[in-house]
């Protein structure tokens, strides 16, 4: 019996590692193809590990200005997480604890602006934006367009995290002597912070990756994310696909690592002990 | 007489159900005050009123002679202890008790020697260091106590803070409750669904149903004199026994529907014929020797005898079954006939429609 069950755990693990290697593989050909020099990586039968490893990070941070890129990526990241945060949050509280009839309309709305996608949205966006004139702030103008595309998503991510903060505690709070705010952000918030947290990496994590908004907002190269200036070095006749990978590589690592790091912090079970 | 909490016509709607129906409660200062009822009566809503965390539709609520009606919850002074505890699972049983204090403006240092203080009284003084998923249930609901009591409040809400804890807990903690009230002498609404809490507790009880008062007085008052058929039933344990009864032609006496039809007198009179409903409590209805003659005598035939060693319970092969609770051990008795003899001052009269209790003239 206990040898079966033994078995059976080992086969379970090894069909769980080769699912994570497919799923891990192009992240792991990036990597590897990074650091192959030109002819290695025509080479023919593929290595699947470099002859003569030939780091080029910083040949390639140079030539290829990624610096002003990833700028431009963290601006436009960090703003829209910061906006979406700011008015996403008191939002998803507001529909956690007020019911009724016009609350889900509410949120079935939300949930419809969800649906539509960004490759439809660009035209009206990017008329409007032109009238009122955003166009000249180009950065800014994708801050807005990706904050009405992300914050649905994180009303409804927040808003699932405050409904399991039981009501009382913010009762006891208004009891206690706090305003209705201050129970907001002394209880509430605190008690949702890890569901906040998460849903905001989320969403900045979308922003670092998006293309489409990016792409049709910003027509000055100096303006651009890393996304659209990796776009413009690949195409048909790209032959530097050592420049292109390592650039993909410097992208993607620190939000690999940073993912790594906030593991740590969703752990769940911060509120018990309140009820009960 | 001063009064610390005054609830005059208070009525609440939750949309079109319509949960306190014209409630008044006068509170003296320094009183402790029960509310009773079944699930479901308004008990809670009606606590929730006063704390300032439901609004009313109509009537008003005074707190120490101020009108708070229309006042947010952090103006009105008092202190609620949840049922749930609700304790702030985010801070240590210390950071709970001065949050409080601290929200009124007293400094660290001082709201730390006054936690100090309530943790004493309280038993918590090892504890303030912990977290409240760290403690056990009767450790939080210590918590929660010492949480109120450390504000010196107006007024103490308590909704049902026992009902979480085990039986032999709660027993403890229901003359703890009393104990502290009665150190502190602060004015306190205990809202429970336990009579026996209520009766125990409280200088007076408040009994409800269906968002309605049905009668409010000291303890014993609504134990002997019931103003009608729910409260007597609720008030009391075991339940009282309701028969129905038909009043006989001298109007002294009323003739049960059991078998043999056995007459009982009752003080005062009623018109001979009148049909009510009659309520017998069961520890009223004492044992007696079958052969001794006289007296307000039932005779009963017994269906089954349960004894506890300190009370015995008599249950009648009637419909409807009689309950008696007699203190001696009834060695022997298994079935056959027995005999119980009551006082005529404790024969229950109810009108048999409204449930109404029936005064009886002279
Ligand atoms: N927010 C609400 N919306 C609608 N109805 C409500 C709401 N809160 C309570 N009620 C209703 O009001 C009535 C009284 O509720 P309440 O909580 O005061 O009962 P209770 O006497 O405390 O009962 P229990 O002993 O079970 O706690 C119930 O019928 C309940 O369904
Ligand atoms: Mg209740």
């Amino acid at each position: 019996m206990l040898r079966d069950d033994r078995f059976a755990r080992a086969g379970l693990l090894a069909i769980a590692l080769v699912l994570v290697g497919l799923y891990l593989f192009p992240l792991y050909w990036m990597y590897v193809t990074a650091l192959k020099t030109g002819t290695e990586i025509s080479a023919w039968p593929p290595r699947f590990w470099p002859e003569t490893p030939d780091v080029a990070v910083v040949e390639v941070w140079e030539r290829l200005r990624m610096g002003t890129f990833l700028w431009n990526s963290l601006i436009i990241a960090l703003g829209t997480t910061a906006v979406v945060v700011l008015l996403g949050t008191g939002c998803g509280y507001a529909l956690a604890r007020v019911r009724g009839l016009w609350m889900d309309v509410a949120l079935f709305l939300i949930l419809m602006m969800q649906v539509l996608p960004s490759s439809l949205m660009i035209t009206p966006i990017f008329v409007a934006f032109s009238q009122f004139g955003l166009l000249e702030y180009p950065r800014l103008s994708v801050i807005l367009a990706q904050v009405a595309k992300l914050l649905p998503f994180y009303v409804v991510l927040v808003r699932a995290t405050f409904l399991q903060v039981p009501r009382e505690l913010e009762e006891a709070a208004l009891v206690d002597g706090n305003s209705r705010l201050g129970a907001f952000l002394k209880i509430n918030v605190p008690l949702a912070r890890n569901g906040i947290l998460v849903a905001a990496v989320l969403i900045m994590l979308q922003a670092l990756g998006e293309y489409v908004y990016s792409r049709s907002l910003i027509q000055e190269r100096a303006f651009q994310p890393a996304t659209v200036g990796l776009q413009s070095f690949m195409g048909p006749n790209t032959s530097d696909w050592q420049g292109v990978m390592t650039y993909a590589a410097i992208y993607v690592t620190p939000i690999l690592l940073f993912f790594v790091l906030l593991q740590r912090q969703i752990v769940s079970g911060l509120t018990s002990g309140a009820l009960k | 007489m001063t009064y610390q909490i005054e609830i005059e016509g208070v009525d609440k709607h939750y949309g079109a159900y319509h949960a306190l129906r014209d409630v008044d409660v006068r509170i003296p200062t320094g009183q402790f005050v029960a509310l009773v009822g079944p699930s479901g009566c308004g008990k809670s809503t009606l606590l929730r009123t006063i704390a300032g965390l439901e609004t009313i539709s109509e009537g008003r609520i005074r707190i120490a002679g101020r009108d708070v009606s229309s006042v947010p919850p952090r103006e009105r002074d008092i202190a609620m202890v949840f049922q749930s505890y609700a304790l702030y699972p985010h801070m240590t049983v210390a950071g709970n008790l001065m949050y409080s204090l601290r929200l009124k403006g007293m400094s660290r240092a001082q709201a730390r020697a006054r936690a100090e203080e309530i943790a004493a009284i309280t038993g918590l003084s090892d504890l303030m260091h912990r977290y409240p998923r760290e403690l056990s249930g009767g450790q939080r609901q210590r918590v929660a106590m010492g949480r109120a009591i450390v504000r010196s409040p107006a007024a103490f809400l308590f909704d049902e803070p026992l009902s979480n804890l085990d039986a032999a807990l709660r027993v403890h903690m229901r003359s703890e409750i009393r104990k502290l009230h009665n150190r502190i002498g602060a004015t306190s609404v205990y809202v429970t669904h336990d009579q026996i809490e209520a009766m125990t507790m409280a200088d007076h009880v408040v009994v409800m149903r269906a968002g309605r008062i049905e009668q409010q007085g000291a303890p014993l008052e609504l134990y002997d004199r019931p103003v009608n058929r729910f409260v007597a039933g609720f008030i009391g344990s075991p339940a009282m026994n309701f028969v129905e009864g038909l009043v006989t032609e001298d109007g002294r006496h009323v003739r049960l529907a059991l078998p043999g039809e056995p007459a009982l007198a009752f003080t005062g009179r009623r018109p001979p014929g009148e049909v009510v409903v009659v309520g017998l409590r069961p520890e009223h209805l004492t044992p007696v020797g079958g052969d001794q003659a006289g007296g307000n005598r039932l005779e009963l035939p017994v269906a089954l005898v349960e004894r506890t060693g300190s009370a015995s319970y008599v249950v009648s092969d009637t419909e409807p079954s009689i309950l008696i609770a007699a203190t001696e051990r009834l060695a022997g008795l298994r079935d056959g006939m027995f005999a119980v003899a009551i006082d005529p001052a404790c024969v229950h009269l109810f009108h048999s429609d409204t449930g109404l209790a029936l005064d009886r003239m002279g």
